[in-house]
């Protein structure tokens, strides 16, 4: 069961494996539409300047960004969870191994990718590479995302052999575990660091960033197994799927844990100016996204996983979409309540930025359109690697039935 | 670096080329010239809080000097109380009127310059933060990192009043970060920057924290200077006098242990 037999049938290829060829249609007439609207908001963007999004000069950092976050983040899973596996010396996860690979890979190259339409300048990226600021936390992660990139498409390549060579799988184990926990870390120093955002500049950032990362990375595994499952002949197994439930809970009691501790000395003793920001969440302008991912985001897929419904792959399917949405809410919550009260909040505020823009000491964000379609391009770019990595990686090395 | 506007009125119609600085009036310019410089000088800025009367003078100059384009501003005069025109009042229902001036601080520990991923925001040898717009990918990074929230993007394509624009230095391309720049073109001609010069109170001070003999540092000797953020350990090179008849603005702290005894 765990080194599978070759299947691989390359006069057929990977399409055979998928048993509903009008879903397949679809879904890359999906991919492919929304890689164009997504390329077109793009350069309509690039063409006229980021006074396209909804962005000014108090909320500097918006969608994009959290895009980010939540991509990074999303990535986590696949490697920790294999590489965790196998420094465990855990066989159970090992025939969705490639699969958990594969969402990392997608979720990486689509995260290094968000960073260029949030730049006014995409065309002198490549500065970023050649003229490296090093005390700047950005040009780190640029560095650590790139190795876990190179990192993940390794992995790939080994777990792709036949037979799977099992001491370097072990050895690209040790590495990418400290590279995984760093590339969090790193993320969260992006914000973590600054000394102008109280409620960035807290210690326990890279701890969250890392918790959080768990369980957005672990959710993402159990939602592209099932639907993989789903619509091809792929089988994650009941043992894969008890343990990830199992990984998942300790992974989100780990993230509340570190969540409420933060919040708890903030609100309790905090500074001024961190107390203000953690106000936009508890009470202010925020706290419907706030106590929704508490409840929607944590609370009920909790309860479903701790049920004995938790144990039908569908419903921990259903909690893990939850999950996912919690963290995604968690990452907006994180950028915008440093980002609604600057620390020198007098009036008449920072200026707007645009002509007939007014100063904004109370700033809203709504994201436009073209951000949207963006947003919806990057989607588009990281299902489209997924696609391409469960064609080319999982199905044609999967034997098609795990069942104990 | 800042260039000379060559369209600018000021310059010579016949095309010599002197600077808009030269062509001031000997008084005005006389009344601008930086009053003692040490051999490696480092610029500072003092604001007297207690001769600010909250006019925006110097933050207009200010944007007509730099040709900062409409909705973007380098140097604004923030006010306590709701908003501009709805000052704060007293325990006793009076008006109380505070200003703060706010532009770039200058920090000697610059948290922009840190964490800028191409060093396009740098520091020069006289101390001042700039912006080599050259080198800016505009990611914005700068502008999360600044306590004092000073930085302005160009978002789209600039506007200014005049078709033609204004200022005696180039227009910054779009999707760059912008900044105060302590007037750098024109301490070359050993000029105050702007907002100094136009100030009607004369609430700015500009000068060499290196000379001894400086206005600037004797007024900072003799006045017990406030440090915006301090705690925020960004070290800046802008100081605040406080008024020394009324309520301080910037400790709080202070402002709260001494209610009802002041004065």
């Amino acid at each position: 069961m765990t080194v599978q037999t070759p299947t691989l049938e390359p006069a057929v290829g990977p399409l055979a494996a998928v048993s509903h060829p009008r879903a397949w249609t679809v879904w890359i007439t999906v991919l492919a539409v929304g890689l164009l609207i997504g390329f077109g908001s793009f350069i309509y963007q690039w063409t006229n300047g980021l006074a396209v999004t909804g962005l000014s000069n108090t909320i500097t950092w918006g969608l994009y960004i959290v895009a980010f976050m939540f991509l990074v983040g999303v990535s986590a899973g696949g490697l920790i969870v294999v590489a965790g596996a196998e420094l465990a010396g855990s066989h159970r996860f090992e025939h969705i191994n490639r699969l958990a690979v594969v969402c990392s890979v997608a979720a990486v190259a689509t995260a290094a990718g968000t960073i260029l339409p949030d730049l006014g300048r995409p065309q002198r990226a490549w500065k970023m590479i050649l003229q490296p600021n090093l005390t700047s936390p950005l040009v780190w992660d640029m560095a650590v995302l790139t190795i876990y990139l190179v990192i993940g498409a390794i992995d790939l390549w080994i777990l792709t052999r036949v037979p799977v060579p099992r001491k370097a799988l072990r050895v690209m184990a040790i590495v990418s575990l400290p590279v995984a926990i760093l590339v969090h870390s790193v993320t969260a120093w992006i914000f973590g660091l600054l000394v102008a955002r109280p409620f960035w500049n807290t210690p326990l950032l890279a701890p969250l960033f890392i918790s959080s990362a768990l369980v957005s990375g672990t959710a993402l595994v159990v939602v592209t197994g099932h639907v993989v499952e789903r619509f091809t002949t792929f089988r994650v197994g009941q043992s894969v799927y008890a343990g990830l439930r199992r990984l998942l809970l300790w992974f989100v009691a780990a993230d509340v844990f570190l969540l409420f501790t933060e919040v708890m000395t903030t609100f309790v003793s905090g500074e001024p100016d961190h107390r203000d920001q953690l106000d936009i969440l508890l009470t202010g302008r925020l706290a419907p996204v706030f106590w929704g991912e508490i409840i929607l985001g944590v609370a009920v897929p909790v309860v479903v996983l701790l049920s004995r419904a938790g144990s039908r792959p569908a419903m921990l399917t259903v909690s893990s979409v939850l999950l996912l949405l919690g963290v995604f809410a968690k990452r907006v919550n994180i950028l915008f309540a440093a980002e609604f009260e600057p620390l020198v909040g007098l009036a008449p505020g920072i200026p707007g930025g645009r002509a007939g823009q007014p100063f904004r000491p109370d700033e809203v964000y709504i994201p436009t359109w073209v951000e949207s379609g963006v947003l919806i391009g990057m989607a588009a770019f990281f299902f489209t690697i997924l696609t391409i990595g469960v064609q080319r990686a999982v199905l044609p090395h999967h034997d098609g039935g795990v069942d104990e | 670096m800042p260039e000379l506007d060559n369209g600018h009125p000021a310059d010579d119609p016949a095309g010599d080329q002197v600077s808009p600085v030269e062509a001031l009036p000997a008084a005005s310019r006389a009344y601008g010239t930086i009053d003692v410089r040490s051999e490696h000088p480092r610029w500072g800025m003092a604001v007297d809080l207690e001769r600010c009367i909250g006019c925006w003078t110097c933050a207009v100059i200010c944007k007509s000097e730099n040709a900062v384009p409409l909705g973007m501003w380098w140097n604004r005069i923030l006010t306590a109380g709701a908003a501009i025109d709805t000052p704060a009042t007293d325990e006793h229902g009076r008006m109380d009127l505070h200003w703060l001036p706010l532009a770039c601080q200058h920090c000697d520990d610059a948290p922009c310059e840190k964490v800028c991923p191409t060093s396009a925001t740098w520091i020069n040898a006289e101390g001042l933060v700039l912006v080599n717009q050259d080198d800016c990918i505009g990611c914005r990074y700068c502008m999360a990192a600044c306590p004092y929230g000073v930085r302005v993007f160009n978002w789209g394509d600039a506007e200014y009043p005049l078709p033609e624009g204004t200022g005696m230095v180039a227009p910054r391309p779009v999707g760059s970060v912008e900044k105060c720049t302590m007037c750098v073109h024109r301490l070359a001609d050993e000029q105050v920057p702007s907002c100094v010069w136009s100030c009607p109170a004369q609430a700015r001070i500009f000068g060499d924290l290196n000379a001894a003999d400086s206005r600037l540092v004797q007024m900072l000797d003799s006045r017990n200077p406030s440090i915006l953020l301090e705690e925020k350990g960004t070290r800046p090179k802008v100081s605040y006098l406080e008024p020394r008849r009324r309520r301080p603005l910037l400790d709080e702290t202070a402002d709260y242990l001494n209610d009802g005894e002041d004065q």
